[in-house]
């Protein structure tokens, strides 16, 4: 397994070997569809060109594609926030009086195992419009959020929060100096993971919910009219804001944790 | 040991508790409501036993939507273990090719799986429709901690095998193997969960008339929140049976870990 | 030591680490059946030099041989006692020690033999059973020097093997390892950072300098074995070798 040659000494770097690989895959690509001719796989360029038309013109509808961006992450957003402002503060209280948790399992842990998606039709029916959509986000990006914050408090060193205790701090200030800092990269880690959820969840809200507009909708609209360039447009800008907002997360907690360090050097 | 048994017992006292007040409390409201969307306990528990003995508004029985269920999720899953596994091995143990061909395959990796649902009704039909869906939902997470966890092996393992004259068969199955089992069951478990969710969303937006994802839409539709419940509680229990199986097995494989505690 | 009969030739030895340069330039001589020890300070590249010489690591420029050929774990018997805990945690302690007589398809009956006798040998017959993570680091560490034994090799690497022991199993298995070594006459090559140890145990010490590493002396230790550490020739030796380390 040990490689004789340096490592990154070759003509072209990771770099120039991906952007090869990409232009192989497009050049076959485009070869392929032309040949085949076929209606199930469009060339590259007809893809960008229902971008381009999407973008400008919008879709059968003449709902442009930034509208469903917008409503999607308005939706996501919405629900999302909700999330962390109950998943987070009833973590922290949950896992601080572990009795609450332990003795209310038998109602959250089945709940907890039915997908969210399944929760989907009952809304339909119970709730209407925009509330629909948060509501399924919030409970897909909940339970991440809620229980990673919960086992993080659970395990936080005893002996971080007997020390100041000693000390007679109130507890406020223990929650506030030595809970929250700890856990707050397990949160982290929640929120993202609640985040992905709440992607899976808007599509599959969307698709099933019966309005017009989202990106969900939107690809399942064209796959009725069995026109995979605009399909494919659609997949490629959920992939691209799924792509860009775990870069967010990923910058976030970065930052987070040179925070965190550079407080313990000074 | 007492102590730890009556704590015990008090716990679960409290869990019955609990659940006893929900159900109550849920009954009062629905009593009070009277309104055709809030299904009562009660109404629950006659649904199941319909959808167990009659079968749902076309005469699928409970069993047979969640064997069609099962049957989706586990032919995709398994065909996810079977390229993500060997796959996540092979490119781990030749990391330069994943390095140099990563951006054809890191960018499908933030496609949400529900988002291909449209792109398999067009291009797949039937059975076949699912266990593409499960598949893309169960690959990725099984591959990158397969290949992942190749990266992390410890290399002292490596070199005593080496050293003692093995050949590469037997380091990558006496040694990496090894090594890489535990993350690859964990990514296993992290790709279940998904499947039972995109199973759900596939089968109501996927067009055949039997699975339990279809069970909840159906009923949803003609206003029986009694076995809209039941669907959702049915996917529920699947689910966490086959979690608990993952971990039963888990502690089985796993008894050298024991120490370091799985959960 | 003219006239004993070379086992490794190592020449103009060089190992670099992109620009680090670790190993500059070595040549010296292993012989048949001696048992050599390595100090130097730390961080001097004493693990790397292990590594090369079993081809763990490829070399950077300069040869080492042993017989006239390139060493091969396939044809050679050798050992390694890795500086670094590696019992294989999923491995009984069982069959963690047989894992190189496995490897080398030895007969099952023998395999139960040998493995039995080594267990005895090193104490941990009645631990057999458990995984490492059920036993004290001191123990892994037996463990693994009982799996380096068990196949009894021609060349044996150790690399600071005894760190992580109390001193009594310390000394306990430092005699072990003298009577071993006597009565089959492997080649070993030892790297420690405690001088006492390697006057104690060696017939030659090679002591390194610091990067770029080169032998800034071999001193040779001619007592006979069991060695006395209050004898004053012992002393006289330890204090050169100590001279030799002042500037670390
Ligand atoms: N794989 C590697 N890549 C780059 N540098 C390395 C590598 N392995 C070792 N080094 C460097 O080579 C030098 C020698 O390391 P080595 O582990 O051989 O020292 P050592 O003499 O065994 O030290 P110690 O006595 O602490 O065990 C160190 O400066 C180390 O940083
Ligand atoms: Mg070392």
């Amino acid at each position: 397994m040990a490689n004789d040659k340096n490592a990154g000494s070759g003509k072209l770097g990771t770099f120039g070997y991906n952007a090869l690989a990409l232009s192989i895959f497009i050049l076959l690509w485009t070869i392929v569809s032309w040949i085949s001719e076929s209606l199930f796989l469009p060339t590259p360029w007809t893809v960008l060109k229902s971008f381009l038309d999407l973008c400008t013109y919008g879709d059968v509808e003449g709902i442009s594609l930034g509208m469903h961006i917008f409503k999607s992450t308005l939706r996501i957003f919405a629900g999302f926030v909700a999330a962390c402002i109950l998943g987070i503060p009833l973590g922290i209280l949950m896992g601080l009086y572990p009795r609450v948790y332990d003795s209310t399992k038998s109602v959250i842990e089945p709940i907890r195992f039915i997908p969210p998606v399944a929760w989907i039709p009952l809304v339909i029916v119970l709730l209407v419009g925009f509330s629909r959509y948060a509501f399924i986000i919030w409970l897909g990006a909940f339970f991440p959020i809620f229980i990673g914050t919960l086992l993080s408090v659970r395990s936080v060193n005893p002996t971080h929060i007997d020390v100041p205790r000693s000390f007679g701090a109130k507890r406020l200030y223990i929650i506030r100096k030595i809970v929250i800092p700890s856990t707050l990269p397990d949160i982290f880690t929640g929120m993202r993971v609640g985040m992905g959820i709440g992607w899976d969840c808007i599509m599959a809200a969307e698709m099933i919910g019966g309005e017009n507009e989202g990106l969900g909708v939107m690809i399942l609209k064209y796959a009725e009219l069995i026109r995979i360039e605009d399909i494919m447009v659609g997949m490629i800008v959920i992939g691209a804001i799924g792509f860009f907002i775990n870069e967010i997360f990923i910058f976030v907690e970065r930052r987070v944790f040179k925070w965190k360090e550079a407080i313990v050097i000074s | 040991m007492t102590n730890n048994y009556a704590e015990k017992m008090k716990t679960m006292g409290l869990n019955f508790f609990t659940l006893a007040m929900v159900l109550v409390l849920w009954t009062l409201i629905a009593y009070w409501q009277k309104s055709p969307f809030f299904a009562t306990p009660y109404d629950i528990v006659l649904g199941f036993v319909q959808m167990v003995t009659v079968g749902d508004v076309e005469g699928y029985r409970l069993w047979s939507h969640m064997l069609h269920s099962l049957v989706r999720v586990s032919a995709g899953f398994a065909a996810a273990c079977l390229v993500g596994i060997p796959g996540g091995l092979l490119l781990g143990l030749y990391p330069k090719i994943y390095d140099r061909t990563r951006i054809l395959v890191e960018p499908i990796r933030f496609i949400s799986p529900i988002a291909w649902i449209p792109m398999a009704i067009v291009l797949l039909v039937g059975f076949s429709r699912y266990i593409f869906v499960i598949w893309v939902a169960s690959f990725f997470p099984i591959f990158v901690s397969t290949l992942w966890s190749v990266r992390q092996v410890n290399a002292v393992y490596v070199n005593v095998a080496r050293v003692a004259g093995a050949s590469r068969l037997f380091i990558i199955r006496k040694i990496i193997f090894p090594s890489i089992l535990p993350s690859v069951i964990g990514g296993m478990r992290i790709s279940l969960g998904i499947s039972w969710m995109c199973i759900v969303a596939a089968e109501m937006i996927g067009g055949q008339m039997v699975g339990i994802g279809r069970l909840i839409l159906k009923s949803a539709m003609v206003t029986r929140m009694d076995l809209v419940v039941v669907g959702m509680i049915s996917i529920g229990f699947v689910g966490y049976a086959t979690n608990e199986l993952i971990i039963f097995i888990e502690k089985r494989i796993f008894r050298w870990r024991a120490a370091v505690s799985i959960e | 030591m003219a006239g004993r009969k070379v086992k490794i030739e190592v020449r103009n030895l060089s190992k670099h680490f992109d620009d680090l340069i670790v190993l500059h330039q070595m040549d010296f001589d292993i012989y048949e059946g001696e048992f050599l020890c390595v100090v130097g300070p730390t961080g001097c590249g004493k693990t790397t030099f292990c590594n090369v010489v079993t081809g763990l690591l490829p070399i950077t420029e300069g040869s080492i041989t042993m017989g006239g050929e390139k060493i091969d774990f396939k044809k050679h018997n050798v050992s390694f006692v890795f500086q670094e805990p590696s019992c294989i945690p999923w491995r009984t302690i069982w069959d963690d020690v047989k894992i190189g007589l496995e490897i080398r398809k030895v007969p099952k009956k023998e395999i139960n033999e040998r493995v039995s006798a080594i267990l005895d040998l090193t104490g941990l017959t009645e631990f057999k059973d458990f995984y490492p993570s059920q036993i004290s680091a001191g123990m892994k560490q037996r463990v693994v020097i009982a799996r380096s034994f068990v196949t009894e090799p021609d060349l044996l690497l150790m690399d600071e093997p005894f760190g992580q022991l109390d001193s009594s199993t310390r000394f306990y298995i430092e005699n072990q390892l003298i009577k071993v070594w006597q009565k089959t006459k492997r080649t070993i090559i030892f790297v420690t950072h405690n001088l006492e140890e390697a006057v104690y145990l060696s017939e030659r010490i090679l002591v390194c300098t610091q990067k770029p590493t080169g032998i800034k002396e071999e001193v040779i230790v001619d007592l006979p074995h069991p060695r006395d550490i209050t004898d004053r020739e012992f002393v006289k030796i330890r204090n050169r070798v100590t001279d030799l380390v002042k500037w670390w």
